[in-house]
């Protein structure tokens, strides 16, 4: 699923999730920048016109809630995260090598961010 | 026989060859297509009867459903007829080795939860969606 060549890109919706409501009430100053490139590359990646990083940026923010709501834990979060890092390097891959790095970018990254900085702060906030 | 006709024979000839060869191509990929489905109907169902919140985990059973499981990919991996496939029956199967191990570690330890059992239904029907190039 190619999301290559120059495409319009959406605009990230300014409507505050459910998501965005928790990391709000989470961490100091210290934390601040990390919440605040996490929301700013979660909401890029959910107006892109890939619909596999759209798809993913989604299922990355139902599951943060669902790990909030402790409906699932963070063993089944982790797993969840490795399911999708395994689906989206073939994705990654298989794009244009100029667009690799934004792909890149708005699937692994987020979910690096998601796993190293944002879950302890979720999970020290429950 | 002219020149012409020698040509146009040998045209019809790779003509039909060609048609043959996409015929068959067709065939072997519908047929590939059902075992991904089938694959699909078994990892969803291994999925229902094992992650299911509250219910006692019984290793005896599902031991003996991951086998059936590992012989249905194995047999799937080895008898494909498109072989462009076969990565993809590999990686379908390293899902469900994935899957059963987290069940397994989740189950024996009663945390399966209800949100577990279904967002992991919707990431075996997303890989198997994309293996199928949907």
């Amino acid at each position: 699923m190619p999301s290559g060549g120059k495409k319009k890109r959406k605009k990230p919706s300014r409507k505050k999730s459910e998501l965005d409501s928790a990391l709000d009430k989470v961490g100091d100053e210290s934390a601040a920048a990390a919440i605040k490139e996490f929301q700013d590359l979660l909401g890029e990646a959910k107006g892109d016109t890939s619909e596999l990083i759209r798809q993913n940026a989604e299922e990355l923010e139902r599951r943060l809630v669902l790990l909030k709501k402790r409906k699932i834990d963070k063993e089944d979060f982790d797993y969840f995260v490795e399911n999708q890092k395994r689906d989206l390097r073939v994705f990654v891959d298989s794009q244009p090598a100029q667009d690799q790095e934004r792909a890149e970018k708005l699937t692994l990254h987020v979910l690096e961010i998601a796993v190293t900085k944002v879950v302890p702060l979720l999970i020290m906030a429950i | 026989m002219n020149s012409t006709s020698v040509a146009r024979n040998v045209f019809l000839c790779v003509a039909a060859v060609f048609i043959a060869s996409c015929g068959t191509a067709t065939f072997t990929k519908s047929g590939s297509d059902a075992t991904i489905e089938s694959l699909r109907s078994f990892h969803l169902a291994f999925i229902d009867e094992f992650a299911v919140p509250g219910k006692k985990f019984n290793a005896t059973a599902f031991n003996a459903k991951v086998n059936e499981g590992n012989a249905k990919f194995q047999q799937a991996i080895a008898n494909d007829q498109f072989t462009a496939r076969r990565p993809v029956f590999v990686d379908l199967k390293a899902q469900f080795d994935a899957d059963a191990a987290h069940i397994k570690s989740k189950a024996s330890r009663g945390k399966v939860t209800p949100a577990l059992a279904s967002e992991m239904k919707k990431d075996v029907n997303k890989i198997y969606d994309h293996a199928l190039g949907r």
